[in-house]
This record gives C-alpha cells, structure tokens and sequence, in this order.
C-alpha cells in the first residue's frame, strides 16, 4: 500500500519531506552498501519485504530472514519499505550502512484522516457517523459519476438506477426517505464548496468521498443536510510525487433485459389458434418478422480517455486534468459525451503563512437523452410489421399509441448541450499556528441548451405537423465563505478545535424557452422555430427567479488522548424562500465519544485493536423542495381571454400564498460502535438511528372555497425513520503473496408518515401515484401517503390471483358483496426492509480479483409494464409480451395487487480483474494496469418485470414504469498508467 | 501580538464584507399583487379568469356527468378495457356512482375553483382605488353574475353546498341547504340585472350580462319546484314552482336583440361568435387548451376520413335510444351525430380498426357477448366502432390541436323552449305552440313536420332534439321526472336521491364541516 496524501494536512508534511530531501541532496553524494533486517513489532522476520531506493528503480526484497542487501547506495538517499499489510515507511540512509527496521501493523483505517464538513478529523476522534470510501473500493468499469463510484458501498446509502438512460440519474437516498416535497437525496459537497453536482466531477479526479450520515457531523451543513451530506475531496499534486497519469478504458455495453414479445410466429399462432385469420388478414399482409426490441436497441461502445499532470515545489502543487467520455447507450438514439477539464494550484508564502489556491473546473456535455415512448411504441406495434415497405419507405401507422419507434429514433432529434463553469478561489492565512482564517470566493455558472425536433411523419410529429422547441436555462450560483480556525493542546492531552464561520449564497435561474409546430419542412429542424406555422401563445416562455442563503455557524472539537471526544456544532441558517417571521432557523448537534480502547485498563486486551462508542444529536433542516416566493401573493398569466374580438393576457393570483411557511425540520439521534480486532483482521461499525422530521413542507389539499387554488405549500407532517447499520471489513488471508479482503455493508430502515394534519389541514391519507397512460386507468392511483405507513405504500384492490376464467379474484374488504374503490387495501410498501452490498477483492502477486454482489430484501415493486404489455386482450391488433398468454386475463387490467411484485434481489454488480506490471526495470514508468470489469453481470430474483431496482424518487417510488429503458450489462478493458 | 489583532480584525471585516443578512426576495418574473390592477387594460385582465373559469364546463367533466349520466351519452367500455377508467362511466351509465368518483370530484373543483376566483376577484376589485365608480359597479355585477351561474351549477348537480361570499372569509364553510343557495341566486340576479348591458354585439360577448342574467332567472325558476324540493333518501317532495316567473324572465330575453339564427348550424360553426342565438357562450381559442370535444369523442382512424391531423381518444358516443328517437327527416341528427362508414379519401375504401373491423360508426352500441361479466353482468365491451359519435360542432378542416368553436351555455333557442314549458304547464298551451315551431322549423324542409298542438311530452322530445351534447338532459329529465327510469343498460329503477350527486369525499377530507347529501356515504 502507499500512503495517500488525503489532504492538505499530509500534504503539507509531504512537502516538508521534499524539503528536507532536497537539501540532502545538497551534500555531496557518495555510493555505499547498505544491509539490514526487517522485522515486524513481534520481532519475526519480515520475508519478502520491498526495499527501494526512491526516486529510483532499483530496489531487492528482504530474504527467508528478513534480511536485505542493496548495493551502490547513494548516502543521501531515502529507502521506501514496503510490504502488504504493514505501513509503508521511508528511511533516510544519512550515511548509515546498517539499517534494522521495525514494520508496523497496517491500522490505517483508524489513522486515516477523513474530511468532515469544514475541516479534517482523524478517524479516531470522530463523533459522529461518517463513512469514507476511498478510491480503492470505488465501483470499477464504466462510471459516469460519484454516484456510480458509491453504489451498494456505504450503508444507508441507497442510490437506484431505474433506467439505463446515460442521460438519467440515479435517486440518492440516505437512510430512508426524508420529506414529501421533492426529496433531492444527500447535499453534495465538492472540496469544500457546498452546493454542487455529482456529474461536475470526472470520476478519475476523485479521491475519496466522506458520507455523513447523521445530525451530528452533517448539521454543520444546517438547512440542507436533512437528507445527508456527501463530501467529495479531488485528487491534488504532491511534492513528492511528479507524475504524469493516464487512464482510459473502453467499454461495450448490451441490454440485460429486453422485454418478451410475441415473435411474428406466435403471434401467428395465436391467430391460427383463435380462428382469428379473418380480422388477422388486415394486420399480416406484410410478410414481415420483426422483433421491435432488436430494431431499437445496440450494442453500445463506450470510451473514457483521462490524463493528468501533478506535481509540485516546495510552497506549492498542482494538478491538472482532462478528462474525455463518449457513451453510446443501448438505445440507439442514446449518447452522452463529456469533456471536464479541472486544473488546481496552491501556492504559499509569507514564511507559509499565507496559502492561495486557485480551482478551475469547465464540464462541456452533449447528451442525446432518450425518448422512452419508444419502448411503448415498440411493444405495441405487431411483430408481423416490417420496419420499411417494399418500396423502402417507412412503414408506419398512426393510430393511438402505434407507430414506428425506429423511424421516431432515426428521424427525431433531442440533445442536450450543457455547459458547467465553476471557479474558487481559497486565501487561508495562519495568524499564528493555531489559529487559521480562510475565505473562499466561489462562482458557478451552468448552462443547459436543449433542443427538439419531431419529425412530421413520426408517431411524435405527426400531429403538430413536425414540432420544434428550444429550451435555454442558465443557472448561476456565488458564494462566500470565511472560517476561521482555532486549534490547540493543553496540559499535552486536551485537544481543542474551535470553529466559526460565515457563508453567504446567492442562486439565479432564468430560462427562456420556445417552440413551434406545423412546419412545411422538415429540414430546418429546430434551428429555425420562427418559420413554423402555428405558433400559440404558450409556445414562448421565460422565467428568472433567485434565492439567498446566510449562515453563521460554529463547531467545538474536544478531544482528551482519544478517550474523551466531544462535538457540538451550532448553525444558524437563513433562507429567502421564507415568510418575513420565519427566515431563520437555528440547527444545533452535539456528539461524544468514548475510545474505551484508549483507555488504561484496556492496555492487555491484544486483540482488541480499537473499540470506541459514539453517540450523537442533532437537528438538520430542508428547503430544497422549495420554490422561490412561495410566500407571496404574486400574479401570474393564466391563459388568454376574449374581448372584443381579440385576445388578451389573463392575470390571476398564481398560488396560495403561504407567509407562514418556514424550516422543515430533521432531529436525528444516532448512536455507533467502531472496533477492529485481532490485528485489524476484522474491523466494522454498527449504528443504529432514529430520525424525525417535523414541520414537513408539502402541497396539502385544502378546499376551495375559502382558497383559491386547492393546494398550498404548508408545513404540516411529521415523518420517521428508524433503522440499523452494520459495515464490517475483514482481511482474513494476508500473506507477501495473497490477501483476501471482503467487506459487507447493510442497512435496515423503516420509514413511517406519523402525520399529516394539524388544525389546518385536516388530512389523514392523500392517495398518490397516477399510472397515467394506460388504456382504461385515467385516475387510478398506486400508493397512498397515510398516517402509520411508509412513502411507497402500494394502497389498491388485493388480488390473490386470476381464475380459470381469467379473471381477478378481488377480496371483498368491506364484505358488501361488490368490489368498490372502497376494497382497496395496503398491498405492498416499496421500501426495502434490508440493504446490503458485499465485496471481495483478491491481490495474488500481481493480478488483482474483485467482485461486488449489491441487493435488496422486502420490496415490493408495481410492475406496471406488466399491466400494460401482458393483456391477451390488446391482440390481435396490438403486441403483448408473452407472459400475456399464460396470464390469460380476459377482463380489462385493473390496478390490483396482481401487479405488485417482491423485488428481493441480488446483483453482482461488479466483477473485475487487473494485472500491475512490475515496473521496477522501466525507470521512467512508476505504475502500469490493466484490468478488464462487468458490471450487471446478473441478477437473481422472483420479480417478473425487467429488473427489480426501479424508480424510488417522488412520494410513489417503487414502480416499473410503462415507458421504460432497458439496463446495460457492460464490459470495460482499461489501462492505467503514471510516469 | 498587535499584528495579530489587526489580522483578526481584517479578517473579520471580511466575514461582514457583504451585506450579510439581507434576505429578501427579487421577484422577477410575476406581479406582486399590489403593484398590478392600476390601468384599465390590467383590470380587464384581472377580471378575465371569472370567464377563462367556465371552459371547464364543456366538454370535459360538465359533459360527462351531464349527459352519462341521463340518456343522452356513454363513454363505453371499448374492447380491451379502454375507458374503464376504474369505473367512472360505468358509474353514471349505471347511477352506481361513488363518493370517490373522480369525474364527479373533477367537476366539483372546477365549480368551486369558479365560485372561489368570483369572490377573488371581487375583492380586488372592490379595493382597487383606481376604477372610477361606474365602471367598478358594473364590473362587480359581472362578478357577482358568473358567481351566481356557478352556484347555479352548483345548486343543479350537488344540492347543498357550501355558500362563500367572501375571499376573505377564511373560515372553512359549512353547508348551506340547496333552497337557501337557490334564494341567493335569485336575489343576486335580480339585484344585478339591471347593473350588467344589454346590448348584443360584439362588445358584450362572452360577457355576463343583461341578457345572461334575465336566462339564468328563467332557468332557475324553470327548475324551481326541483332545487325548492325537499330530498331525502327515499323520497323527494317538490317545492314552489316559479311558472310565471320563468315566463317573465324568458320575455326579458326575448325583448333583447337575440334572433333565433335562420341557419341552426351557425351557432355551431368554428367562428361561432358571430351568432345572435348565443346568450352566453364559453370563448374557447384553437391556441389553447379547451375544446378538446373532436378529441373525446372521435375514433382513433377518423381524422384520416375527416382530413384533420389529430390524436383523438375514442371516448364518448350517442346512446342509441336517444339517436333512434330523431324523425329521419329532422337535420339535427346528421347535424348532431356521425354515423355510418369512415372513408379513407386515399383509396376509397372504408377504413380498417386496428382489431380488423370495419370503421362504421352505428347507431347501436350491442354489448360483446360475454363481456358482460368482466364487469357487473350488465355493463360491457363494446367493439371500438360502434357508436354515434358527437357532430355538431363544425370540425375545421386540416385542424390539429383544439377546436376554435365557442360553446354556447345559453342560447336563444332555449328560451323558446323553456317559456314553451312554463306555458303549457300553466295550461296556456296554444301560446306555447308557436314557439316550439319556431325552434322546429329550422330543422325540417317539409312544413307538415311542424306541430299543431303541444303537450308537454312534445317540449320534453324537442329540447332533446335540439339539446343535444349541450348539457341539459340530466337537468330536463329530472324536471319531467324520466331521470330514475330503466334506459340502455340500466334496467333498474334508481333511488331518488340519485337525482343529487353526493359531495366528493376529497372535498369531505379537505373540509369536514361539510354534510354529505342524503343517500351517500361520508367520510
């Protein structure tokens, strides 16, 4: 292992060392021999120890005794030792010929230095709970961002991928659903600046990312770390380390799992069967055999080029990146390209008193985003359809949901032109040594340039007669940021940090959007708008709003020996999105901890490497799912009104506004145990949590009359979760040529509405979730939100089957004798009870095995694509899927509990194998890989639809949807290389 | 030490650099309500959404649960399930309708939604202090008339509910009893007639006024005996009939420069606005979202037979009864349904479903058999075909989205026919004669088609002849005492209560100090 520079503290020491190293080499050289012995704290010999002279290429490995012998020593130089398991260390020789060295236990785990919210702490002192993967353990092959590098690894993290659009992000929770109104998952910090995008970071730049996960580490993030934070730190130049790294990979990517459709044949069949060839003459006059799926779907290729320069001096480092992504998703009109460049410098001065840096980061994406209503279009069109006439032209019908996808894919066009600018800069200045200021300047701008063409003789356009839009946002963000730091040690064992600091942001939107429609060619595409025919008043659109964020905060770090440890944090946050008496908010946490290991008496307890319990408060607070001015009484445009012959814009009061509304609240209590026993053979935390959110913004219903719209934003619900986590690491073979190193994470959350009503709002269950689309189920719901159940409860008539007359059997819940809206029943929740991820990685010499199994227990999932696609009924004159037959429904599909499905599966996610050249003979070559990973390799499971892990956004998660995209299985080949 | 102070002091002056706990709001891109209402073309537009309130009306919800359920239309089961929809139009077709029916809760919201941005606007207006008196007067008794013609809607389709005056009354209301509304509809329009103008022309149209109010008094008294009546779950005793007072009101109308247009179907065609017949209309415009009709009701196949490039959803279709009961002669059946073969003007031949089946709109709906028991034994599948479909009003040629045609609330044509009513039930029956043929002529070329005397089961058969897809069956047959009767797949005689819908339990949650009507589950 060689140590990571995780931050500017290791990499102020790193920098020290070049200095030192540099005036070593200012004395005159000379060669010698240099021998010696290695051997580990028990005093037995180290075999196989690598010894290398730095900077150089020539080095030995320690003997059956541990001894070793160099030759042509320079007496100036620095020995690296090195050996699996054990801490690396680095010996200046000083002249020496004999040199004895003592390896120590590898317990970096517990030294490692983690990034917590403003500022670093070492594992040991930490008080909270908070979960750190470093690059090691990120997810391989083909990854797209932080997101991607995460998933499965941290307990209660849950990040879902419901579709295979690259375009497409995935849902980020932590530890349950937090809130009603537009959960947006964890916050996102980036190296410190608050607020950012996961796909703002190039996943080969990125370090480590830190997860806090409870109130305790994550309210100094107040108002928007209800949902919790995920603090990502970017690579830096070191000193010592001047390299040149490239990183590239190519990857191929197929569906995992394609919907079943009848085949031409069995369509036939069952023509043939039903003595249906009468009606079937008008559909079969083709003599076509498509499968629609094949027409649509690739075999997508898939390269990432990455290339950086690092490096530094004495008072300062850099890194410089470039990073180049082009995707072709499985859905052939699917692409995803990005370039992201990111350069970072810091310099020092004034005795190293004063530190500068400076960060650019630019983003430049072109994305073709999917249209999913191709999947629709392709189940429903007959197979006994070709995709073009005898005469090549298109074949296509327009009818009500048919028509020809691979014509809508080859002749429509969306894409996406993004742009994300950011820029910091850092002044950090030591008053003295234990008292640190640091200002942070921050400016972001994103762009987001989408443009649309339907083509007039596709399923899309053929109504509007070819329909173009163009959609323009710019999203700007400024920030500012000054902390300073106080740090000291008295009496040499009381540790105090204290903290306090400012942060001012603004965010503005504005958006400018038009469309049109009716144009007499095709030709112009979007690139034209005004030469369409039908303009409507509502076709031109453009908005701008801005919200504003103060923050004064403060933390208090205690620390005694790493025995006694105590944190308390106080934010005081306030937002322009609230009424005049409700701007701020107060978010407060305290947390201790005991390192009952460090304590004296544990002193003969050998195999008890560390044992430390934790326990912590806080409150943390959400306003994200807020829109700007929801407390005014504003007047907007509602449509247009006749008068005297013409049309005139109509002005009407926008919304009930709400001057009340303030912080939606989250107190969380987390309690946590960290150990690592027999020599870190085993380590792991276990922590169980309980989190309330109170306050909770929502759209209630409320009557009209006396209001004017039926629905305000109000605070009014109240929400737990309360689960339990586990994480354990385990090395359980170590030896110069194996290890094996497997961990497994899992978390069991249970999530509950405890309320939705007070004296305002009188509701008690609001039913959600409309399946939308499906023929015969306008105004049919899913879910339900009621008192006493979770987010995702499924509410709707229970099936227990379908007869041997095809039809639902429905339980009569109000046994009135007839089945009523008023059956319906809670028949399934779509949160899973049990989390969990595993993985094993395996080094033998020179190769490295990994592989990642991640799933789910006691989901239920509503296979929507199964109501819609497997209805015997729609033949023959539309497809169904083949399980439509078994089925054999003969009534109209209903919104039963037929549909909802135990999505309990397991995944291996991830299986990778890589090979480390042995470099030592090239000097000019320091690391060389190759490795080759897939990814969704299979899945096992009792769900019937396409893949169990489904949408889990909104207040109706859990739901298959009937416009959907197919998941890759992917195969990546990578190179990695540094000079 | 003293450098030290002054780099802490620098350091915080940076921390207060900005102003830094200014927290207030730019709005860039709506009005803050007190900086709007000062010109004459911004009050206008303010008062405009009491009128952009009534597309609701027509031909969504207002449609449905008029016309389904009475015997006018069906939104049938098509084969596969199509428009099951849970049940909802099953539930008119077969008076089985639940609390929970979501047309019936759509319907709800609109008509209050209207009542609530009456009242909302009302209170702009009063307090805006730059109208001058004259104009503020009379642009509050347009408010208070389109407020008393949703409590109208009100009153006609739920009974008892609740009465707000008042936008800043923010109590949650109780329910007031259907007689009390209806006393409060009459009062309101008898106070603001003569405050609203008179004159019919292009000015005042799609406005409330004189003429609007003096037909909303003769359709309130038309109904009195039934919105008077008192209603409990097995019985119905009627209240005071308003005969006299109809007749009175209906001769205000008639005073009014309104014609009864010699061509019946010009208060139909795309630019409708032009007719005199139309009383009071909803405006719609091709360029927004309203007159979907041509979408509800037309198959997926027949914009190809009509030449127009829409997406229509094959949804609403004449009950054969209802078409049958037309004289072959009377133009208003093929000026109010589309029936028979769908041509394809490429080749000529009759178009292809997509489950094979000719593309002939019948008049008959038959029920495939079997079918019946995927649903209660009576309801059914119908094939995707079958059915009149709604014609009457004039389809533009080449049209791709919304239709341009007004949809006219009010029209002359029924006042003949509701004074022809109030006549014969007073026994004046040879001065209702006249009438009825006035309305009647326009539909026959052969003058031996025109009545020599008049019951008053002929004003019932003509206001459904004329009436049609309008939203007044439900109304009209309630009135003549039809609506509970067996009909096309109903062969059961309904509880009277169904002649109240019941209050949305949605709005039952959202205010519990609301009364379910009689008959009908609460909370």
């Amino acid at each position: 292992m060689t140590p990571k520079e995780k931050n500017l503290w290791k990499l102020t020491k790193g920098a020290l060392f070049l200095v030192f190293c540099l005036f070593s080499f200012s004395v005159f050289a000379q060669n010698r021999t240099v021998r010696g012995t290695v051997k580990d704290a028990s005093g037995e010999p180290l075999i196989g120890v690598t010894v290398q002279i730095q900077g150089t290429s020539s080095g030995t490995v320690t003997d059956m005794d541990g001894k070793f012998e160099l030759e042509n020593v320079p007496t100036n130089a620095v020995l690296d030792f090195s050996y699996v398991g054990m801490q690396q260390q680095s010996v200046a020789v000083n002249g020496r010929s004999t040199i004895d060295i003592t390896m120590r236990e590898d317990v970096a785990a517990l030294d490692e230095v983690v990034v917590v919210g403003y500022g670093t702490q070492t594992r040991r002192e930490i008080t909270g709970s908070v979960a750190n993967v470093s690059e090691k353990d990120f997810n391989k092959g083909l990854t797209k961002d932080a997101a991607d590098l995460l998933q499965g690894k941290v307990a209660g993290l849950s990040i879902t991928s419901a579709s295979g659009d690259l375009n497409d992000s995935p849902t980020i929770r932590l530890r349950g659903v937090n809130t009603l109104q537009r959960d947006n998952g964890p916050f996102i910090v980036i190296d410190g600046v608050p607020g950012g995008d996961l796909n703002s970071v190039a996943p080969q730049d990125i370090e480590s990312i830190s997860v806090l996960k409870d109130a305790s580490s994550a309210a100094i993030y107040g108002s928007r770390s209800a949902g919790g934070v995920i603090l990502i730190t970017t690579k830096r130049g070191s000193a010592s380390a001047q390299r040149i790294s490239y990183d590239g990979y190519v990857a191929i990517s197929t569906a995992a799992n394609k919907p079943e459709m009848l085949s031409a044949q069995d369509w036939r069949n069952y023509v043939t069967e039903n003595g249906l060839q009468e009606q079937a003459a008008a559909f079969d006059r083709y003599n076509a055999d498509t499968n629609w799926f094949d027409e649509i779907l690739r075999t997508g290729f898939s390269q990432n080029h990455s290339l950086s320069l690092s490096g530094g001096g004495s008072a300062n480092n850099y890194r410089a990146s470039v990073n180049y992504r082009n995707m072709e998703g499985i859905m052939k009109d699917n692409t995803f390209e990005n370039f992201n460049f990111r350069f970072q410098f810091s310099q020092r001065a004034i005795d190293n008193k004063l530190r500068i840096g400076l960060t650019g980061v630019a983003n430049i994406r072109n994305i073709s985003p999917s249209d999913k209503s191709n999947s629709m279009l392709a189940s429903n069109f007959l197979p006994v359809y070709p995709v073009y006439n005898s005469d090549g032209s298109w074949f296509d019908l327009t009818e009500w949901n048919q028509g020809n996808p691979l014509r809508q894919i080859e002749m429509n066009e969306r894409n996406i032109k993004n742009v994300d600018f950011y820029g910091n800069g850092d002044i950090e200045f030591s008053f003295t040594e234990d008292l640190i200021g640091k200002l942070t300047l921050y400016t972001q701008r994103k762009s987001f340039d989408y443009s649309r063409y339907d083509h007039s003789e596709t399923y899309n356009g053929r109504d509007p007669k070819g329909f173009a839009q163009r959609d323009a946002r710019t999203m700007d963000k400024n920030l500012l940021e000054s902390t300073l730091t106080y740090n000291t040690i008295f009496n040499n064992a009381h540790k105090v940090t204290l903290l306090g600091g400012y942060s001012w942001e603004q965010n503005d939107f504005q958006r400018v959007q038009a469309q049109n429609r009716f144009f007499i060619t095709d030709m112009l595409k979007a690139n034209d708008l005004q030469s369409g025919q039908n303009l409507l008043p509502e076709d031109v659109l453009s908005e701008k709003n801005m919200y504003r964020l103060i923050s004064f905060f403060g933390r208090l770090n205690y620390a005694y020996k790493e025995r006694y440890m105590l944190t308390a944090t106080l934010r005081y946050d306030g937002s322009s999105k609230f009424g005049s008496n409700h701007k701020w908010g107060t978010f407060p946490s305290v947390s201790a901890a005991w390192g009952v290991s460090q304590e004296e008496f544990m002193k003969d307890i050998t195999w008890l490497d560390d044992l430390k319990f934790r326990v912590g408060y806080g409150v943390t607070g959400n306003q994200d799912g807020l829109d700007p001015y929801k407390t005014l009484e504003l007047y907007g445009r509602s449509g247009s009104y006749y008068d005297q012959g013409n049309w005139y814009t109509s002005y009407k009061i926008a919304q009930n506004a709400n001057p009340d509304l303030k912080w939606e609240q989250t107190s969380s209590l987390n309690i946590g145990l960290d150990f690592s026993i027999f020599k870190n053979v085993l380590n792991g935390t276990v922590e169980w949590y309980r989190k309330k959110t109170s306050d909770m913004l929502y759209e209630y219903a409320v009557p009209t009359p006396p209001f004017l719209h039926d629905r305000i934003m109000a605070n009014v619900g109240d929400m737990l979760n309360t689960g339990f986590e586990f994480a354990l690491s385990s090395t359980p073979i170590r030896n110069s040529n194996f290890t094996w190193t497997t961990s497994i994470n899992g978390s069991f959350n249970h999530n509950e509405v405890t309320k939705l009503s007070n004296e305002l709002y009188s509701t008690s269950r609001l039913y959600v979730g409309d399946v939308g689309g499906i023929r015969g189920m306008s105004a049919t719901t899913s879910s339900i939100l009621e008192e006493g159940y979770p987010v995702g409860q499924f509410y709707m008539l229970k099936s227990n089957g379908i007869d041997e007359n095809g039809k639902y059997i429905i339980e009569d819940i109000t046994g009135e004798g007839e089945i009523t809206d008023a059956d319906r029943t809670y028949v399934g929740d779509a949160q899973p009870d049990f989390v969990f991820g595993w993985q094993n990685t395996f080094n033998y010499k020179k190769w490295d095995l990994s592989f990642f199994f991640r799933g789910t227990v006691g989901n239920d999932v509503l296979n929507i694509g199964k109501i819609a696609y497997s209805n015997s009924q729609s033949l023959i004159g539309a497809n169904v899927r083949k399980e439509a037959l078994k089925i054999g429904l003969t009534q109209a599909p209903q919104m039963c509990s037929y549909y909802v499905e135990d999505g309990s599966h397991i995944r291996l996610d991830n299986l990778s194998i890589g090979y480390n050249f042995d470099t030592s003979r090239i000097g000019w070559l320091n690391n060389a890989r190759v490795y080759i990973t897939g990814q969704n390799l299979f899945v096992i499971t009792n769900y019937t639809g396409l893949d169990p892990e489904v949408r889990m956004d909104g207040v109706d998660p859990g739901k298959e949807e009937r416009e959907f995209y197919p998941k890759p299985r992917t195969f990546s080949l990578g190179v990695s290389l540094s000079f | 030490m003293k450098t030290k102070i002054k780099y802490l002091l620098t350091s915080f002056s940076l921390l207060f650099f900005f102003s830094c706990t200014d927290l207030g709001e730019d709005v860039y891109d709506k009005i803050p309500a007190d900086k709007f209402g000062q010109t004459e073309a911004q009050i206008n537009a303010i008062i405009a959404p009491i009128y952009r309130s009534l597309t609701s009306l027509w031909p969504g919800d207002g449609l449905v649960i008029s016309e389904e359920s009475a015997d006018m239309a069906i939104t049938p089961t098509r084969i596969g399930g199509d428009w099951w929809d849970g049940g909802v139009h099953m539930e008119f077709g077969r008076h089985t309708w639940q609390p929970r029916n979501g047309v019936l809760n759509g319907f709800w919201n609109s008509a209050n939604n209207g009542v609530t941005t009456c009242n909302k606007v009302l209170a702009i207006i009063e307090s805006n202090t730059s109208m001058d008196e004259t104009k503020k007067a009379n642009a509050i008794a347009e408010i208070r008339g389109v407020r008393a013609f949703w409590y109208y809607i009100l009153i006609d389709y739920f009974g008892n509910v609740p009465l707000v005056t008042s936008f800043d009354d923010t109590e949650l209301p109780s329910t007031t009893s259907r007689k009390d509304v209806y006393k409060f509809v009459i009062d309101e329009l008898t106070e603001i007639k003569d405050q609203l103008p008179s004159d019919v022309s292009s000015k005042t149209y799609g406005k409330f006024t004189k003429g609007a109010a003096y037909f909303l008094l003769a359709k309130m008294y038309l109904n009195a005996e039934i919105f008077t009546g008192t209603l409990t779950e097995s019985s119905f005793t009627k209240g005071t009939a308003e005969w006299q007072n109809c007749i009175d009101a209906c001769d205000s109308v008639l005073k009014l420069p309104y014609i009864l247009e010699p061509n019946w179907k010009l208060s139909f065609e795309v630019n409708n606005e032009s007719s005199k017949e139309i009383i009071f209309p909803c405006v719609f415009t091709r360029k927004e979202s309203g007159n979907h009709i041509l979408h509800r009701t037309l198959h997926y196949k027949d914009p190809i037979a009509l030449g127009i490039s829409i997406s229509p959803w094959n949804g609403i279709s004449a009950i054969p009864d209802y078409v049958n009961q037309y004289d072959d002669a009377d133009k208003r059946k093929d000026w109010s349904f589309l029936i028979g073969p769908m041509i394809d003007p490429a080749t000529g031949d009759v178009l292809i479903t997509q489950h094979g089946r000719d593309l002939i709109h019948t008049i008959d709906i038959p029920i495939i058999e079997g079918s019946q028991n995927k649903y209660d034994g009576t309801w059914g599948e119908v094939h995707q075909e079958v059915g009149a479909r709604c014609y009457k009003w004039a389809i533009e040629p080449g049209m791709s989205a919304n239709s341009e045609n007004d949809f006219a609330i009010f029209r002359l044509a029924d006042v003949y026919l509701m004074k022809a009513e109030a006549l014969v039930r007073l026994g004046r029956n040879a001065e209702a004669l006249p009438l009825v043929n006035e309305v009647r002529k326009r539909a026959f070329d052969d003058p031996s088609k025109l009545l020599t005397e008049v019951t008053l089961e002929d004003i019932y058969r003509e206001r459904r002849y004329e009436m049609a897809w309008e939203c007044y069956t439900r109304q009209d047959m309630i009135r003549f005492g039809t609506f509970t009767a067996p009909r096309f797949l109903k062969p059961e005689t309904t509880p009277i209560y169904k002649i109240l819908f019941p209050i949305p339990i949605q709005a039952l949650e959202a205010n519990n100090k609301l009364t379910q009507n009689p008959g009908y589950s609460g909370l």
